[in-house]
């Protein structure tokens, strides 16, 4: 361990470093900071290594599964076929749920990351739901995302969001027709109902995404900004910013729930700086990962 | 009609799979081929890992065919301080269901409570729970994709997870299930052989101590066929017990390295 | 929960290892069986201290999609707070939960509806349009152990109480709507019950097995097997209550032991229920 024995006037020469880290977590991350390095060997600004592998869950239309560091997300969707409301005859929707089922960490803190939907939605343009449209008036699209958290370990946001921006990439609609009770079924190769029925979304197998958000969470904590932290970073010192960009480093969201640390204008750019760095790292895991994908 | 009536559910799968009324004949001939080609009595092959979720204290990923299960253990931590005082440890288990795990969207989030119950009763015989008095024990299972068999996969995998978190047990649990189907039996059914079954036979052993944990039948069995079904489980038993062994070897020796 | 001293559990377990109970019974026998019916589809059965009511219900509704050509049939069991304080509230769910799952398996046989006590079948009135609804309800009013074998058999004598009113259908409905159905007040058909099984649970403290197991011998019990068996012999279902794990040729010998004990069970139930209707047809 790096810079934790070499205090000579308090405790901790005389302690072993994990009982040290226990008893007294805050002194414990203030002395890495002081070596501008992070108990997992990190620099300040640096964010875990993450992965991403689509296609992980078979039932689903279109499924992720993002990394970042120990932090795992699994996000899945499933398409059904809805009637659209009267305001808005030819669009889709899509619904997305955030669970924290009891494997995922010891105390399940649910709630908090839910926030992820609004911005997956059509806030952020990624989606156009007029392409989820099937029969005008009669049938769309409502693509259920379920975000499922496996493992809990920090910046639960930005696994979440990558791990749903990754499946809508991933996202293949099944080819579908309209039988004669006006249900939407899908068109399977064996039966040969193909010839009867014509196919009403041929063309439209996958979305086009327009933008694709990325999100960072950092800490504040006095004048130190720690990307993209870790649950214990989270637990000690408990200020966050989650600022979302998009692939073209537009501002999409900046989230400052409150803290005891306040940031100003330099930190809130600086924050934002580390953000555009991670955009470009996190686009080039989502292309590499497509690409596996189409080669596979 | 559903999609015109306002009455109806929002929503509904396209796919044609639900309306499949009569099990197709060929279930019950003599020779009829499985749907994913195995033999009558060949199991999917396991696919086991420990130490999948990093938050826990031991945990495990268990993936026979489609069907695929996370883990997760907790503690020994503090009881509930509505418990009361108790000299053997408290096992609290419990199973959920992703919604996408069933074909039709969160169709298998109902009958929880009762798999629950079950992964409880199958554990509880194996594991030392004077080991820690007053404290508990909590088996969280994630069944991500539900491919059959769930509930023996969901059993091994919490023994595995179990052994992972250095909880102490006369001995893993091996859990195989076998489908009675027309006058076939055939072990470790997909979903599609479990939906026209006539009767199900589940064993959960601990393989070398040749104990039985849990049996649970339905259907209608005649004694020999018990016998016949039995036999067929607790060796296949046997195998998923050198598999799970062979596993926590392995990561107890990539672990020292 | 039962506090037992040190010597009580040596009394108990040493009685039943030279097969003479605290309560003069072997370890084969049951305590004397009770069974009153009362009104259309409801009995209540007493082993001994232990005391449970069912009751039956029906009524008219529409089968599921994935199966049109059956009826449903839903078992819950309450335990009453009655029966011991601690099922108060919600206290009593797990238990609850337990009977009513460990019930319907035994009754309601596989997938497919193979070897079923209840044949969903014939609670049919029109294909995928409309069926009768079973409402089948236990409550445990006393707990002196073996309950399941109580409720099993409550169950038993209240569909055999059971008469299901004669529905006249219309025979000119369209195919799309639901048909006219006219349920008589007079005509009822009895409910078929010789498919139903009964439910022997084997209790094992020390070395051997006893049925009917009081609370008292069940707090001695290393582990319990409930076999459920029809008139042909067969086994219908079987469900292990927890514990500690048995030998396979253990379990084996226990379902046989099971088989053999239900036979008798089989007949004195159904006589105490004839017993029963006999008596009731007098008043």
């Amino acid at each position: 361990m790096v810079g934790s024995a070499n205090g000579a006037t308090d405790l901790s020469s005389e302690m072993e470093v994990d009982a040290f880290r226990r008893l007294f977590p805050l002194r414990f991350h203030e002395r890495h900071l002081l070596e501008s390095v992070r108990p997992d060997a990190r620099s300040l600004g640096k964010a875990r290594e993450t992965s991403l592998a689509l296609g992980a869950v078979a039932s689903a239309d279109g499924s992720a599964l993002a990394k970042i560091g120990c932090t795992t997300m699994l996000a899945a969707i499933k398409m059904e076929v809805m009637t659209p409301s009267k305001e808005a005859p030819d669009e889709g929707c899509v619904a997305i749920d955030f669970h924290m089922p009891p494997i995922c960490s010891p105390i399940v803190r649910p709630g908090r990351p839910a926030e992820a939907a609004p911005v997956v939605s059509k806030h952020s343009g990624m989606i156009d739901l007029k392409e989820l449209s099937l029969v005008s008036g009669k049938a769309a699209w409502m693509a259920y995302l379920d975000i499922y958290c496996l493992d809990a370990d920090g910046a639960l946001f930005d696994a979440a969001l990558l791990a749903a921006a990754a499946a809508f990439s991933h996202l293949q609609i099944p080819v579908v027709s309209l039988n004669d009770d006006g249900r939407i079924v899908v068109v399977s190769k064996e039966n040969g109902e193909k010839a009867k029925n014509k196919p009403v979304n041929e063309e439209k197998r996958k979305l086009k995404l327009r933008s694709i958000p990325f999100a960072l969470t950092c800490i504040l904590h006095k004048n130190y900004i720690l990307a993209d932290p870790t649950a214990e970073e989270e637990s000690i010192m408990d200020t966050l910013i989650t600022i979302v960009l998009d692939t073209s480093c537009q501002l999409v969201s900046l989230y400052k729930p409150g803290g005891p640390a306040l940031a100003y204008e330099s930190v809130l750019q600086d924050c934002i700086a580390l953000s555009r760095q991670r955009v470009k790292e996190l686009q080039k895991i989502l292309n590499e990962a497509i690409l596996d994908m189409d080669v596979d | 009609m559903a999609a015109k009536g306002g009455a109806a559910p929002a929503t509904y799968s396209p796919s044609p799979t639900t309306f499949k009324k009569k099990r197709p004949p060929i279930f019950t001939d003599v020779d009829w081929v499985r749907p994913d080609g195995r033999d009558f009595h060949q199991c999917r092959p396991a696919f086991l890992r420990t130490g999948a979720v990093n938050a826990a204290s031991g945990s495990a990923y268990a993936e026979f065919g489609n069907t695929k299960v996370i883990v997760s253990i907790f503690g020994p931590r503090e009881s509930k301080k509505a418990m009361m005082y108790s000299d053997t440890g408290r096992l609290n288990c419990n199973v959920t269901y992703t919604t996408f795990a069933t074909p039709v969207r969160g169709q298998a989030s109902s009958d929880n409570k009762e798999i629950s119950s079950q992964l409880h009763k199958s554990l509880e015989g194996a594991i030392m729970l004077d080991t820690f008095p007053k404290t508990t024990v909590d088996v969280f299972a994630l069944v991500l994709e539900s491919g059959g068999c769930d509930l023996p996969v969901v059993i091994s995998c919490a023994s595995l997870a179990l052994a992972d978190a250095g909880i102490m047990m006369f001995d893993l649990v091996a859990a195989v299930s076998v489908s009675c189907l027309g006058k076939n039996l055939v072990i470790d059914p997909v979903s599609e052989e479990e939906n026209y079954q006539d009767g199900s036979l589940m064993i959960t052993c601990l393989p070398s101590r040749n104990e039985v944990t849990q049996l649970t039948i339905t259907g209608e069995w005649s004694s020999p066929k018990i016998h016949e079904a039995m036999e067929l489980c607790l060796d296949a038993c046997s195998k998923l017990g050198k598999i799970m062994r062979s596993c926590l070897k392995e990561s107890a020796s990539t672990s020292q390295e | 929960m039962v506090g037992l001293s040190v010597g009580e559990k040596h009394f108990i377990q040493g009685g039943i290892a030279q097969d003479l109970r605290t309560d003069g019974r072997k370890r084969l026998t049951y305590r004397p069986i009770s069974v009153e019916t009362g009104a259309n589809g409801s009995a209540r059965v007493k082993m001994g201290k232990t005391e449970v009511i069912a009751s039956v219900k029906a009524e008219l509704g529409r089968p599921n999609s994935s199966a049109p050509d059956k009826g449903k049939v839903s078992i819950y069991i309450d335990c009453s707070p009655t029966a011991a304080p601690q099922y108060e509230g919600r206290g009593g769910e797990e238990l609850s939960m337990e009977l009513s799952a460990a019930l319907r398996q035994c009754l309601l046989g596989g997938k497919t509806g193979a070897g079923a006590g209840i044949n969903l079948s014939s609670l049919s009135i029109v294909d995928g349009k409309v069926c009768w609804d079973l409402y089948i309800d236990g409550l445990v009013i006393n707990i002196d152990g073996n309950i399941l074998d109580a409720l099993g058999a409550a169950i038993k004598a209240a569909l055999s109480n059971t008469g299901i009113p004669k529905v006249n259908v219309a025979s000119t409905a369209p195919s799309d709507e639901q048909p006219e159905v006219d349920v008589s007040d007079e005509e009822f058909l009895q409910f078929d019950t010789t498919a139903v099984p009964v439910i022997v649970t084997l209790t094992k403290v020390g070395r051997h097995y006893i049925v009917d197991a009081t609370s008292e011998e069940e707090s001695e019990m290393s582990s319990a097997v409930s076999v459920s068996v029809n008139r042909q012999g067969l086994i219908c279902g079987l469900t292990k209550r927890g514990g500690a794990g048995l030998d396979p040729s253990v379990v084996l010998d226990m379902i046989s032991v099971g088989k053999h004990v239900s036979e008798q069970l089989m007949n004195k139930l159904d006589s105490e229920i004839a017993a029963a209707e006999a008596t009731m047809e007098e008043e």
